[in-house]
């Protein structure tokens, strides 16, 4: 916390950059708010915080906090954290992703990151769509959904992402909506304390470029009916594992995988070795 | 010269010169033993079309290009082109422009009687009004006056090496490398012109201060709650006004959110939390209500 002050999110923005360039009623822009929201609860100075994200909207939004900030090569934003977080282990390093730039570019980074357990928070926006590509089918698009790849309707079956992580060894995973931003971002807290990879998954809404095409109303009529959609209320005591149901999501924090974390133990191991060079 | 590399954008059409000056600029640098890097576009220049150059030099550069925001000085060649390049200027940044219109091609496709061709109609003054260090030289005129219209790129230069500050014994020599043998003599007068314009010119005002990007449309207070709204940044996507639990939030004709009913409002920050574009912040005056 900033001098204990309460938290004013134009103390994290590169000001001269707004407004951001998100279409409007995009729920990123919530989701940005929320992790700020969190860091400043947190404590982490600007200084110590470092964001990195690959490509999409959700690897824009990176420019946009006054913090050390990286826009990586699509989906490589994890290997960059990874890398970034082994040399420099003082730093809170976030991984600003997208569903497609998460999931799909870099799904095989997400699978090693999870098995490594390295103290990163991810952070992956998923609005079921390439939204900046002009709405392609990504990896998270429901089932039956109109995108500019699937004129009839998408026909395969969408990506549970917190399942895929928990099951690839995160030390933490949650799920959480835009249309709550302060449990969103309590459950992002939860993934800055925690000691190890966490994969927290946001569900964000792109009102422009999916919601439009599939007649889901206005943005805030798409935002409302995350509550009846998605019905996390009713969905909140199962876990993660329980069997994958499009549109009836879980949320909160779903799994706490007490792994060793990898930094240290790759620093535990790289003193111990030196004494054999 | 301190660490911050020094970074000049140089606009213009298509056979004005822009890639002669960055080449001049450049080669003095190199001279005076900086690091530089230049990088330019001009694929449609044959057409009349823009040619631009961002020229960075330093102790030590890495990028070639010139990010939004961040010339020192942009040095026009033609008007319109130094608008469109406006925004690369930064706040405390110098601008050097020939007030001389070049008007293209496409403004020019109205043919019927009396049409005014689509080039921008913002003058001079209003121009520089807004500009910490503007200098609008009407360098066309200067170098017409020498006699030969096409060293206006050669004024411009002059203004500039007088805009950095360095001496004109530094640039002459690069100078009559790079122009034809024959003109050498009219290029030195006008690049003297363009100095001798410069250094004539009073001090430059201090830098203006830059715009308020604060928010703008702060509302009436109300139970000790104020909302404050920047309208610049809401985009009209009616998130608030659906989700505020008051139905106090209504968007105006302009599609910018406004509070229709200050005295319905709690101020509860719903709408500060679901405001995907920040443009709205609920001030309670430092009263936080308990959790």
């Amino acid at each position: 916390m900033l001098d204990g002050r309460p938290f004013d999110i134009l103390d994290y923005l590169r000001r001269d950059l707004m407004p951001h360039f998100l279409c409007p009623g995009c729920g990123h822009g919530i989701a940005l708010r929320a992790l700020l929201w969190a860091v400043h609860e947190t404590g982490i100075a600007k200084d110590r915080l470092a964001v990195i994200s690959g490509i999409g909207c959700a690897g824009r939004l990176a420019a946009y906090i006054d913090a050390n900030t990286f826009h990586v090569p699509h989906g490589r934003a994890l290997p960059f954290a990874t890398g970034l977080k082994i040399a420099r282990p003082d730093l809170a390093v976030v991984v600003l992703t997208g569903d497609g730039d998460c999931l799909a570019i870099g799904g095989n980074h997400l699978i090693h990151a999870c098995r490594r357990n390295l103290d990163l928070t991810c952070v992956m926006l998923n609005n079921e769509v390439y939204g900046m590509t002009g709405g392609q089918v990504s990896p998270t698009t429901g089932a039956g959904r109109l995108t500019t790849t699937t004129p009839q309707g998408n026909r395969e079956p969408a990506f549970d992402a917190c399942g895929l992580a928990e099951a690839a060894g995160a030390g933490l995973v949650g799920r959480e909506l835009t249309l709550h931003p302060p449990t969103l971002k309590n459950v992002i807290k939860e993934g800055l304390a925690h000691p190890g990879f966490s994969f927290i998954e946001v569900m964000s809404d792109c009102t422009e470029i999916f919601g439009r095409k599939n007649e889901m109303g206005s943005s805030g009529e798409m935002i409302l009916s995350q509550a009846s959609a998605m019905r996390p209320t009713s969905y909140g005591s199962r876990g993660a594992t329980a069997p994958f149901h499009p549109n009836a999501f879980p949320t909160g924090v779903l799994a706490r995988n007490e792994r060793p974390e990898y930094g240290a133990h790759l620093r535990a191991a790289s003193a111990s070795d030196d004494g054999h060079d | 010269m301190s660490d911050r590399p020094t970074n000049v954008l140089i606009v213009g059409v298509g056979g004005q010169g822009v890639i002669l000056v960055s080449k001049v600029l450049t080669e003095v640098c190199q001279a005076r033993g900086l690091a530089v890097k230049q990088s330019e576009v001009h694929g449609m220049a044959k057409r009349g079309g823009a040619v631009f150059s961002h020229v960075r030099f330093g102790r030590e550069i890495w990028s070639p290009t010139i990010a939004q925001g961040e010339a020192d000085v942009l040095l026009a060649l033609e008007w319109a082109e130094g608008l469109r390049w406006l925004g690369h200027l930064s706040r405390a940044g110098t601008l050097i422009a020939d007030t001389r219109r070049i008007v293209p091609l496409a403004a020019c496709l109205d043919r019927s009687w009396g049409a005014q061709p689509a080039y921008p109609r913002r003058s001079p003054e209003d121009l520089l009004a807004g500009i910490a260090n503007g200098f609008a030289i009407d360098a066309t005129g200067i170098a017409m006056d020498l006699g030969n219209a096409r060293v206006a790129n050669t004024v411009v230069l002059g203004a500039l090496s007088a805009v950095l500050g360095q001496p004109a014994e530094d640039w002459q020599p690069v100078l009559a490398r790079n122009v034809p043998p024959k003109t050498v003599e009219v290029n030195h007068a006008a690049f003297a012109r363009g100095r001798a314009w410069i250094e004539s010119r009073p001090e430059p005002r201090p830098a203006a201060s830059p715009p308020a990007r604060q928010p703008v449309g702060a509302t009436a207070p109300m139970n000790g709650v104020r909302l404050v709204i920047t309208e610049s940044w809401c985009k009209g996507c009616d998130i608030c006004v659906k989700m505020c639990p008051e139905r106090c939030l209504a968007l105006n004709g302009a599609q910018v959110v406004e509070l229709s009913d200050a005295g319905a409002c709690t101020g509860c920050r719903v709408c500060e939390w679901l405001c995907p574009d920040f443009a709205i912040t609920v001030d309670r005056g430092g009263q936080e209500p308990r959790a």
